[in-house]
């Protein structure tokens, strides 16, 4: 234990002087909330009200907040996976990957104090998201809702789940392509292409295994928040047959990539 | 002796290229051992085996003997091809990192940065660095916790010569206090002045290995002319030991079948036939001759 202390130490003293890591981190706790605020303005102010009440609901009410925020941070997977892939192809780039190695770490020590801070970067964003919940359910309270039962609070597991998939699958990407900006362009590359094959998969040829492509399956958690009941009231059943099947295939991804990052910096030419 | 490093078979490829093709030997303790070779003759690939981030196709080898471990590199100063750091910490903070990993005392950082004239330069970020201090940076790191086995690969690289001069005294330094110090360097004449032994690669083989007289024999001689020339050359034919003479202008250059034969033997033995030497002087194959010769004759 005390080893584990002294090698996460280490991982800070890296980046306790590293002004992009807290620029990095600063966009990403400002932008959480920012970027709710705006899909709450547009969603309090654009659409009629019909008896003084919003055509979407109250989506940033308790208790659908719980859901809608984490969806809305979830559309910015993309500013924790910079992150991420920076921290990873630096130490690339630098080489100290290899020194660290030579300075007395195991390859195994080095990979899984990684592999760690993708996890506690993973909870503090989720954090980040929790208060932003809060701060909109208490702000837009009215009477006496139900803040919270665990129907909604498994969205913040959702979310982290989510955010461990992105993020190991920037891991993989950093790790094989080594240089930060060409593995962040094939990444949103990956993105985009993935999306792409869902839609045609799933709209033109019905096929249903694109469900369950990495991307996408973790996208599911969390369906689309807004005027679900007007709009998809059907999906809400069968979201909630399949939500076990999505966490488990999430899961399985999250198992999957830390098996294979662990056996290629194991195995490979540092 | 007892070695340090021991390397058995030790195989590499690179896809189709053979890095390394079973290379074993083994490196005494106290000794400043060179690994010397060609660019791509497979120094830096050795090392990188021994450091543990570069995985062999086949053979083995041990530290200390015993099963490589990261408990043992924390034990051995190495710079490997390039310093690397990170270049937006500055020395103090990147040798607290280096520290730590090691887990020396960081209270050691000052005496090491004294050592390599960085300590002025403590707060400046590495990537402000010129590159003789990277690498005066890098071997402050090797330094740290004072470690009883040093790797340096190519040391001087990007050094001016009075820091080639003060890494070489520096290495001396370190050899006279016990240490074991091994050196991958493709400059002869910097392995020359510090080596007690060497490994000769060439193009992933191992071509000799052992210490640096027997490794590479460096052929003596001594030059020597008199006022008689004709009856210098009666007299020297006489000597015990002699294999060849050759003349060069006003002066003789003779060979022996003897180890290190000493000048003044030769002048008491000439002033005892009759002859006074007005020129003598011993010479001796360099390191780089006997390497070139070497190399030619394995790749032959």
């Amino acid at each position: 234990m005390r080893d584990f202390f002294n090698t996460l130490r280490i991982e800070w003293l890296k980046l306790k002087y590293y002004r992009t890591f807290w620029i990095l981190l600063g966009i990403i706790v400002v932008c959480i909330p920012a970027f709710n605020y705006v899909i709450y303005d547009l969603t309090d102010n654009s659409f009629p009200k019909i008896n003084g009440q919003n055509l979407l609901g109250n989506p940033f009410s308790f208790p659908n907040v719980w859901s809608t925020v984490p969806y809305n941070a979830g559309i910015l997977v993309f500013i924790p996976a910079i992150l991420i892939i920076t921290l990873f192809t630096n130490e690339y780039s630098y080489r100290t990957h290899r020194q660290n190695i030579i300075d007395g770490w195991s390859r195994s020590r080095f990979i899984f104090i990684k592999l760690t801070q993708v996890f506690i970067l993973t909870l503090f964003i989720t954090i980040i998201v929790v208060f932003t919940c809060m701060y909109f359910g208490l702000h837009t309270q009215k009477g006496d809702q139900p803040k919270a039962g665990w129907e909604q609070l498994r969205f913040i597991l959702f979310y982290f789940v989510e955010m461990l998939d992105y993020s190991l699958l920037a891991v993989i990407f950093a790790m094989l392509i080594r240089r930060a900006g060409l593995a962040m362009g094939i990444f949103f590359l990956y993105m985009i292409i993935e999306q792409f094959v869902v839609a045609l998969g799933r709209n033109k040829y019905k096929l249903t295994w694109v469900d369950y492509l990495p991307e996408e399956v973790s996208d599911r958690l969390i369906p689309q928040p807004f005027a679900r009941r007007i709009l998809a009231p059907n999906n809400n059943a069968l979201w909630e047959k399949n939500v076990p099947l999505y966490l488990s295939v999430a899961v399985l991804y999250i198992i999957i990539y830390i098996l294979f990052i662990s056996w290629r910096f194991r195995k490979a030419d540092l | 002796m007892a070695s340090i490093l021991s390397l058995k078979n030790i195989s590499k490829s690179f896809g189709h290229i053979k890095a390394l093709k079973e290379v074993s030997f083994d490196v005494p303790a106290g000794s400043v051992f060179g690994i010397l070779g060609p660019n791509g003759s497979g120094k830096t690939t050795l090392l990188g085996i021994v450091m543990d981030v570069l995985s062999p196709n086949g053979g083995s080898y041990e530290w200390f003997g015993n099963s490589p471990s990261g408990k043992q590199r924390r034990e051995i100063g190495t710079l490997l091809e390039t310093p690397n750091f990170y270049h937006y910490l500055s020395a103090q903070h990147n040798l607290e990192i280096a520290a730590a990993i090691k887990q020396k005392p960081a209270a050691d950082i000052e005496r090491v940065l004294k050592l390599v004239r960085l300590y002025e330069r403590k707060n400046s970020k590495f990537q402000a660095y010129s590159l003789g201090m990277k690498q005066r940076l890098a071997i402050a790191s090797c330094l740290l916790g004072d470690p009883s086995v040093l790797v340096f690969d190519e040391p001087t690289n990007g050094l001016d010569p009075s820091g080639i001069a003060e890494i070489r005294q520096l290495i001396i330094e370190l050899s006279c206090a016990g240490k074991t110090i091994i050196l991958a360097s493709h400059l002869l004449a910097e392995v020359e002045k510090v080596c007690t032994h060497v490994a000769i690669l060439q193009q992933g083989v191992l071509i000799k290995s052992g210490d640096v007289a027997t490794a590479l024999s460096q052929e003596e001689w001594i030059e020597t002319g008199s006022a008689e020339m004709e009856k210098l050359h009666a007299v020297l034919m006489r000597l015990p030991g002699i294999k060849n003479i050759i003349r060069h202008g006003n002066h003789f250059q003779v060979y022996f079948n003897l180890p290190s034969p000493k000048p003044a033997w030769l002048n008491q033995h000439c002033f005892e036939q009759g002859v006074v030497l007005s020129f003598l002087q011993p010479g001796k194959k360099s390191l780089e001759s006997a390497f070139i010769e070497l190399t030619n004759h394995a790749s032959n």
